[in-house]
Order: C-alpha cells, then sequence, then structure tokens
C-alpha cells in the first residue's frame, strides 16, 4: 500500500466479525467498521475531507480560515487537513468535554473558542442563542471563512453514502447487511451510510443511537439534540435507541477486552445498543428455525486512547492500581496521634535555637508569595511522590513540616516517623495559624 | 390525550410541612388578601448553615453574603443578621434603599458589602458607615476616594470588582460584562489603589459572571488569585477573594419529569404532538422544516448541582493556570473566601398564594383559571421558570388536599372536557388579573391533580429567590401582594405569623446567633 499523501489513506476501513462467544447472537453475524483507523483516527476524516477538499485551493488563494462547530474528531480531522494545506483552523464549540482532544487540538495547531455557560439570570432581551449568532457570521461573512458547515453541509452524509456504504456492500460479498446500527451526532454516517444500503437493498433495517438524556456519550447528541441537526431526518431509522454513558463504557470495555478493538466509548455504545436490540431478533431467528442467519454491521467511530479522563471521571475503578508504599492514605489514627505537633511559640523557638529544615507544603504560587523565612518548598503531590522511595533527607536531621492548616504536614510527619525518621514535627494550624499569630513571613 | 406532563416542585420538610397546612394558609389569604407571600426565616439560616459546611469541608474562612436583591424581606435580612458567627454571614446589597435596609436590620458596617451600579448618595452612606464597597470601576475608584478625602472619613474597605479573564489554552468567550474591570487592567487600577492608599483600603478583589459554567468561574477565581498577587508584591495586604454568586437552586421533585417535559416540548413544536403551550409558545424554541432552531431559554429547573453543591465543585476545580484546586490555593494564599449566594440562599424559604377566582372551558375545550395574581407577582413566565403550582383546597377533596408532590399527582379529576382525561388530571391555563392578552401567570399548559373551584388556592413553591416581588407592582390598581413571615416552635409546633415588617429575631431565633 503506497499512497502519495496521507489523505489518500482515508477510507477502506476493515470490516471484522466479532466472535459470536462475545455477543452471544446465535443467528446473527455482527460485523464491526473500523472508522477508528482512519488516519487521523475517527469517521469524521471522511465527512472533513469531503466537505473541505473541493474548497482548500480557493481558500489558500484568499487566505480563508477552516472554522467548524466541533466538540471533537471532525475538528480534529479539518484541524490536520487545514494544517498540511497551509491555512488556519479555528473550532467554536460549546461541547468540548474531553480534555484530552483539546489538548490534541492545541498540538495540532487549532485555536479553540468555547462558548460561554447558560446564564444563571434569565436575560429575555436575548432572543438569540450564541450558536446561531455564530453560524449567521460566519455564513453572512464569506470573506474570511471557509466554513464546513457539518451539521448541514450534504458533503458529509455524501462522503458515507460513496464510501462507508458501498465498502460495506463490498465487505459483505456484494450484499447490504440485514441491519446498520450507528450512533447519531451530525447524523452523516447515519444518514449517508444508510442511504447507500437501501438503495441496494430496500429491506435493510437501520437502528441510530442516541444518548440517554442527562448523559453524555461523545459524539452522540440526546433524543432532543438530534432534532437541532440539519442532516438529521426521522424517516432515515428504523429504531431511534438511547444509549447510557455507562453502558456505552460496558460496550467499549468489551471491544477492547475480548475483541482487540481500540474503540472509544461511541463505539462502545454503538457496539452495546447492537447487541440491545439484536438480542430479540435473534430470538426470532430461533423461533423460525428455518435456518436462516442475519447479518449486521455497527460502526466503531474513534479510538479510545483520548477518553481516559472520560473513563476516569465515570469508572474510575477501572484504571485502578495497586496501592504504593508509603502513601498518606495508609496512614493509621494512632500514627497521626502520635505526631509531634507543635505550636507557633514553640515552633519559632525550636527554629531559633536547632535550625531545623523547614519543608513547605503548599503549592509554589502560594510559597513564592509569602514563607517562613529559611523554609524549602516540597510541593505536597511532590513530597508524596518522593516519599514512595524513601524519606528525602537524613533521618536524622530535625524536621518541620508546614502546610495550610496542619493536616496535611501532620499525615506526613506521621509517614516519616513509621520510615524511622527521628525528629520531624508539624506545624499545628499550619501557615494560616503562623500569619494568625502575627509571626514573620517574607517574600523573598 | 396523553398523560399529564406534571413539574411538582422539590418541598423540603418545612415548606411541605406548611403547603399541608390548609387550615392555617386560607384564613390567611381571607385576611390579608390575594395574592399573598409567605416567608420562612428559619430557613435561610439553615441554608446558611449548609453553605459554610462546604467552607468548612475545605477549611476556609470567610463570609457568605446574602444578595438582598433576590427578596425585599425585612425579616430574612433580620433573621440573618441574627445568624452568625457574624465573621461569617453578611449581606451584599446594590443600591442605596438596600444599603439603608441592612444597616437598619441589624447588619452592622463589617458584614455589608455594597455592589451595583452605585450613584453619590450611594456611594456616601457606604464610605460614611465604612461597608466595604466592591468597586466596579476606576473612575468609581477614585470618586470613593475623593469623597472620603472630603469628609474626612476613615479608609474605606474596597474590593474591585474584576471581569474579562483570558484562561491558557482554549478561548472561553464568556458573555461581556457591563461591569467591573478588565483583569487585563488590574495593573493600572492597582496604581490608583496604591495613590488613594490613604483614603482606600484593598481588601481583596471579586467577580461575579452571569453564567453557571464552572471552566468559565475556574478561569475568574484563577485570574483574581494572579491580580492578588500582584498586590501582594506592591506591598497591598489583601485578604480575600469574592466569587459573587450564581449557584442555582434545584426547583423540582423529580428529574425524569423534567427530562420527559422538555421532550415533549421539542415534539410539540416539532408538530408531532398537541401543543403544550398557550400559542404554541416556544420558549425560544422552533421548529422549522422538521429541524429546532433556537435554545431553550428557560431556568434549567432541574439542576442536581446547585447551592452549596455547586459551590463545592467550583473550589474542586483545578485552576486552570495555577494547576492546583482552587480551594487548595486559597488557603494555601491565605485568602478567605466571600459569595454572594442570592437565589440559593433564599431556597425553600418561601411562596407565593394566590385564590382562584373562576374556571372556565373555551371553545376549543381549553381549561381557563383565573387568579386573584398576575405575572409581576409570580415572576415564573419573567425569569423562565417552569414550575406547577400546588393546589391548597378550600373543601376537602374526597382523596385529600391535592398537593401533589412528585409523581403522586394523578387521582381521578373531575374534568372531562379536552384537555383532561379521566383519572389523568386536569390540564389548564393559569390567567392573571390584569387587563392584558400578556398577563398569563406562566405560558405553559399546568397539569394539576384536581380541577380547581373559585376560593381554592395555588400555592406557588419556592418563590422567594426573584419570583416573589422582584417585579411586582401596581400596574392596573391591582394591589401589590403582602409579605407575612412564618414560624414555629421546633419542627412539630402550630405555625404563626406576623407581617413581615413586624418580625424581629428574638420572636424566633435559635441560640446560634
Amino acid at each position: 500500500m503506497r499512497y502519495e499523501h496521507i489523505t489518500d489513506a482515508i477510507g477502506d476501513t476493515p470490516l471484522v466479525r466479532i466472535a459470536p462467544e462475545v455477543h452471544g447472537l446465535r443467528h446473527i453475524d455482527l460485523y464491526a467498521k473500523l472508522e477508528m483507523l482512519n488516519p487521523f483516527g475517527s469517521v469524521k476524516d471522511r465527512a472533513a475531507w469531503r466537505m473541505a477538499r473541493p474548497h482548500l485551493e480557493d481558500a489558500r488563494r484568499h487566505g480563508r480560515t477552516v472554522v467548524e462547530l466541533s466538540s471533537g474528531n471532525t475538528a480534529k480531522a479539518l484541524a490536520v487537513i487545514a494544517g498540511v494545506h497551509g491555512l488556519p483552523f479555528r473550532s467554536v464549540t460549546n461541547r468540548m468535554k474531553v480534555p484530552e482532544i483539546k489538548d490534541l487540538l492545541l498540538l495540532l495547531g487549532a485555536e479553540i473558542e468555547e462558548l460561554p455557560g447558560q446564564a444563571e439570570c434569565l436575560d429575555p432581551t436575548a432572543t438569540e442563542d450564541p450558536l446561531t449568532r455564530i453560524h449567521r457570521m460566519l455564513t453572512e461573512d464569506d470573506g474570511r471563512y471557509l466554513h464546513t458547515d457539518q451539521y448541514y453541509n450534504p458533503a458529509n452524509a455524501e462522503a458515507h453514502a460513496s464510501g462507508t456504504g458501498p465498502e460495506i456492500i463490498k465487505d459483505l460479498g456484494g450484499t447490504a447487511p440485514d441491519w446498520f446500527v450507528a450512533c447519531v451526532g451530525t447524523a452523516g454516517s447515519s444518514t449517508g451510510a444508510a442511504r447507500a444500503l437501501r438503495a441496494h437493498d430496500p429491506d435493510i433495517r437501520v437502528v441510530g443511537l442516541v444518548a440517554q438524556k442527562g448523559d453524555f456519550v461523545p459524539g452522540i447528541r440526546d433524543i432532543d439534540e438530534v432534532h437541532e441537526v440539519g442532516l438529521f431526518d426521522p424517516e432515515t431509522y428504523d429504531a431511534l435507541e438511547a444509549v447510557s454513558a455507562d453502558e456505552a463504557i460496558d460496550g467499549m470495555l468489551t471491544l477492547v477486552r475480548r475483541c482487540g478493538i481500540l474503540g472509544g466509548p461511541t463505539g462502545g455504545a454503538a457496539y452495546f445498543g447492537a447487541v440491545r436490540h439484536l438480542r430479540e431478533r435473534d430470538a426470532e431467528l430461533a423461533r423460525a428455525g428455518d435456518g436462516r442467519r442475519g447479518t449486521a454491521v455497527f460502526i466503531v467511530c474513534d479510538r479510545v486512547e483520548s477518553y481516559m479522563s472520560y473513563v476516569r471521571q465515570r469508572r474510575p475503578e477501572l484504571l485502578r492500581r495497586p496501592p504504593r508504599p508509603n502513601s498518606p492514605a495508609t496512614v493509621t489514627p494512632r500514627e497521626l496521634a502520635e505526631v509531634r505537633s507543635v505550636g507557633v511559640e514553640e515552633a519559632r523557638a525550636w527554629i531559633a535555637a536547632e535550625r531545623p529544615l523547614v519543608v513547605d507544603l503548599r503549592g509554589s504560587f502560594a510559597f513564592e508569595a509569602l514563607h517562613i523565612e529559611g523554609s524549602v518548598n516540597i510541593v505536597d503531590e511532590l513530597f508524596e511522590e518522593l516519599l514512595h522511595g524513601g524519606p528525602p533527607f537524613g533521618r536524622s536531621q530535625p524536621v518541620l513540616l508546614v502546610c495550610p492548616v496542619g493536616e496535611k504536614s501532620a499525615t506526613y510527619a506521621a509517614l516519616l516517623a513509621r520510615m524511622g525518621h527521628r525528629d520531624v514535627r508539624s506545624l499545628a494550624g499550619g501557615v494560616i495559624a503562623w500569619r494568625d499569630a502575627g509571626a514573620p513571613m517574607v517574600r523573598d | 390525550m396523553s398523560e399529564p406532563l406534571y413539574l411538582a416542585p422539590r418541598l423540603e420538610p418545612r415548606l411541605a410541612s406548611l403547603l399541608d397546612s390548609p387550615a392555617f394558609l386560607h384564613p390567611l389569604v381571607t385576611a390579608l388578601g390575594s395574592p399573598l407571600n409567605l416567608v420562612l426565616p428559619d430557613q435561610i439560616a439553615d441554608n446558611v448553615r449548609a453553605f459554610r459546611a462546604v467552607y468548612a469541608r475545605h477549611r476556609l474562612g470567610g463570609r457568605v453574603l446574602y444578595a438582598h436583591k433576590a427578596n425585599r424581606s425585612s425579616a430574612l435580612l433580620r433573621r440573618l443578621a441574627a445568624t452568625g458567627p457574624a465573621a461569617a454571614v453578611g449581606v451584599d446589597v446594590a443600591s442605596l434603599g438596600e444599603l439603608q435596609h441592612a444597616l437598619g436590620a441589624g447588619l452592622t458596617p463589617d458584614r455589608i458589602v455594597a455592589t451595583g451600579p452605585k450613584d453619590p448618595d450611594y456611594l456616601w452612606l457606604a464610605a460614611r458607615t465604612g461597608v466595604t464597597v466592591a468597586v466596579d470601576s476606576p473612575a468609581e475608584l477614585t470618586s470613593l476616594a475623593r469623597l472620603v478625602e472630603r469628609f474626612g472619613l476613615p479608609r474605606v474597605p474596597v474590593l474591585p470588582r474584576l471581569s474579562d479573564f483570558a484562561a491558557p489554552g482554549t478561548r472561553v468567550l464568556t458573555r461581556r460584562s457591563r461591569f467591573g474591570t478588565p483583569a487585563a487592567d488590574a495593573g493600572p487600577l492597582l496604581d490608583l489603589v496604591e495613590k488613594h492608599g490613604d483614603s482606600v483600603d484593598l481588601t481583596g478583589v471579586s467577580y461575579h459572571l452571569d453564567t453557571m459554567g464552572l471552566a468559565e468561574k475556574a478561569a475568574a477565581l484563577d485570574g483574581c488569585l494572579r491580580v492578588l498577587d500582584e498586590a501582594r508584591r506592591r506591598g497591598l495586604r489583601p485578604r480575600c477573594v469574592d466569587v459573587g454568586g450564581g449557584f442555582g437552586v434545584d426547583y423540582l421533585a423529580d428529574g425524569a419529569q423534567w427530562e420527559r417535559y422538555t421532550t415533549e416540548l421539542t415534539r410539540a413544536l416539532l408538530g408531532r404532538r398537541p401543543p403544550l403551550t398557550w400559542e404554541g409558545h416556544g420558549y425560544g424554541l422552533r421548529g422549522e422544516n422538521g429541524t429546532l432552531r433556537g435554545t431553550l431559554s428557560v431556568y434549567p429547573a432541574h439542576r442536581p448541582v446547585a447551592g452549596p453543591r455547586y459551590l463545592d465543585e467550583l473550589l474542586a476545580q483545578t485552576a486552570p493556570s495555577l494547576g492546583r484546586p482552587l480551594a487548595t490555593l486559597l488557603l494555601e494564599n491565605l485568602y478567605d473566601l466571600h459569595t454572594e449566594p442570592g437565589r440559593a440562599l433564599t431556597d425553600q424559604c418561601g411562596l407565593t398564594l394566590a385564590r382562584v377566582l373562576e374556571v372556565r372551558v373555551t371553545a376549543a375545550g381549553e381549561r381557563l383559571v383565573r387568579l386573584a395574581a398576575n405575572a409581576r407577582d409570580i415572576g415564573l413566565e419573567d425569569h423562565g421558570l417552569l414550575l406547577d403550582p400546588v393546589l391548597v383546597p378550600a373543601a376537602p377533596r374526597p382523596e385529600g388536599n391535592g398537593g401533589p408532590p412528585a409523581g403522586s399527582g394523578v387521582a381521578a379529576g373531575s374534568g372531562d372536557a379536552a384537555g383532561s382525561g379521566a383519572g389523568a388530571g386536569v390540564g389548564v391555563y393559569l390567567l392573571g388579573n390584569l387587563c392584558l392578552e400578556s398577563d398569563l401567570i406562566t405560558r405553559r399548559l399546568v397539569h394539576l391533580a384536581h380541577e380547581p373551584r373559585p376560593g381554592d388556592l395555588l400555592a406557588f413553591a419556592n418563590t422567594a429567590g426573584y419570583f416573589m416581588d422582584f417585579t411586582a407592582d401596581h400596574a392596573l390598581h391591582q394591589p401589590i401582594a403582602r409579605k407575612v413571615a412564618v414560624h414555629r416552635e421546633g419542627d412539630t409546633g402550630p405555625w404563626s405569623w406576623c407581617l413581615d415588617e413586624q418580625y424581629w429575631p428574638h420572636l424566633t431565633a435559635g441560640d446560634d446567633a
């Protein structure tokens, strides 16, 4: 496979069979269309390329900026395409909820504008929402922007009508599947692919998956939000079903752990929704008992790597790590009770007499502003890291630990004592008590 | 006819118990007229405690300041004056009248912050009494300093209000505000503070953004910390950050009702079901060729993360440029936290009663209920709050009092015309008492468990924050609602009342002063 340009690698993605022992359907063959293997990592590469390609030359000549309302994959693909064609890219969004994608977009050179949150006090004079306003700004100003307009641009759906759909038919040996399952975001992939599949076989059934209301599955809209999309037409779908974030993660786990398909939560939602929908159809085929088999295809739209914080937030137990030694969480109440906490006056006397090492555990910004003279700053996060390996100073070196209110310092003092440190003390009441007692602090 | 779409109010025990006391409520309306506003001063003290618990969890000091503009009540203000500790509870006033009211309610100047647009009278009284002034602009700072110099007043504590914060990484398009000094202009502002050092004492900085977005507020707090650091570098001694309010209230008992209602509203606007609103009003949404346009501009009545929980989440946010949790940064930098919850402090603190005057059915089968109150008395529409009233019948119905808590409102209704299915409650439009087509208490078709009868009361729960008297006036010579304070001994004693202006905390306040 040799290509002249990375965009030539868009499309022709593999169709991979899911093992029956994984999905448990006995009369239906289930296939995953791996859109995650597009060069920029998602199903959106097709639409982005299709929407942008005809206008790139003109845009470059006139120095236009590529603009899209996108929270993720479309922005990612457009940022790359714009970048390699020497054009700036700007994304305007109010839905950027996945921090890794935000960082990736910045890395790709995109400019991101996030829309403000909803006003707490209703302003009855505000007749237009920000999205509508920006939309109008973009369509009226045709001099500076190349607006790809994914929610209304027919090229979005056409990319799938001429690519994704026919590829599925080709890989199934010239037949359309009995069921096609796709998550609905811009509705581009489901609308376009469904059009091609229906043209080939009008009996195909199309299942659209939406997010459970009030739940967030990346790239999917909920049952109300789909109506805001120009490409969405309820007639496309034989069924519209909702998938929760939890179910999407369950489906994703099956794909990544049991199928070796490293898809993200949206692909997980598609898998989960597909199996759930097909279970009943599978039972019908079993009851018919005529040996007939069905075929179903779902779309895995992007990769898992960008969704670690999404998983951490919703299912932290999936990312659990073995406990590390000398962790603050292991300090017992008894160890804590044995810590030598010293008040401000005692601490000042001790510092004057014996010059202990004073370790301030606060953040560097706060330390920089004001601290006890002669103290050193080891931020608590870093201190915790250091302790996993052992005490960061000699066991006989007298140490006074200082934090804002004397809680964290007591915990770390207990840990150091457990590790055999001979004279570690904690400043009772912390820097706040120090300040309130009128003891001097410096900014040096 | 499809099922009724209820939006039942969330009722905490004190308010629920009051609503369940028709024998107390009916004579009150008979004596004082309809509409009638009730406030529950003891509740606001409980709400302060809930915010204090968040402060305690993060080990933070500082004041919870009640934003007075949420309600004109004297009782609520006086109860706050009796709520302690004094170092932790105060009031944020936004006009000369509110400042006078707060001082007269027993709040000492150290517990008051003067915000909002200020005229010279307001500024003078603030300076004269020594309350903290949240200065809006360099010009206001200069005017204040001149006043102090001219009248030989003591140094006035100031808390400049900042706006237009830049966050690293992505550009957050914050809604423009007409208040505050852009954070980028903090340098010249601090120059002014230094120049007028004998007249003003910078005790901290403040912001208030009209948004529910946590990220925007986190960026603002982050920006404030940077400005405060600059102030310290110059030798000033700031001690606090005031993060304003906008923490919100969760108004509904059942989130599923809200989800269902908004979905059905969408369907109605796309023509897929009968209208849910008077003349097909869309609350900002409209259907165009099968696509939904616009944005639902209503208050998100179901808000699980609201009030103290919202503050908790804000404090747990990581500061975008400084990289540590905001609460940790405040603590480490030895700053107190001031908050100004208005609406959230009045959660469950009041209700508005209106008498049913007439029930009539139009030729089209719509059921219209006319109330002795108007949309200015009960500002639900003005502030976009979609919330059902609770029916307090004059005579008992067979099933009970008809006040439907979440999900329990489905009972055999007497209605049988279009708009009400047998056994599925009754759908009504609530008309006000003004001679104006626009005077609907809410433009929603409201479902009630029973058809109201003349003489019944409709109780609008949880109206103390902005819905009670923010817009009330004497239009068409209709009387403005009277306001009474209600209280009881313990959790079970009989309810007592007095006129709002007659309430003083010694009547009820416990030992929390």
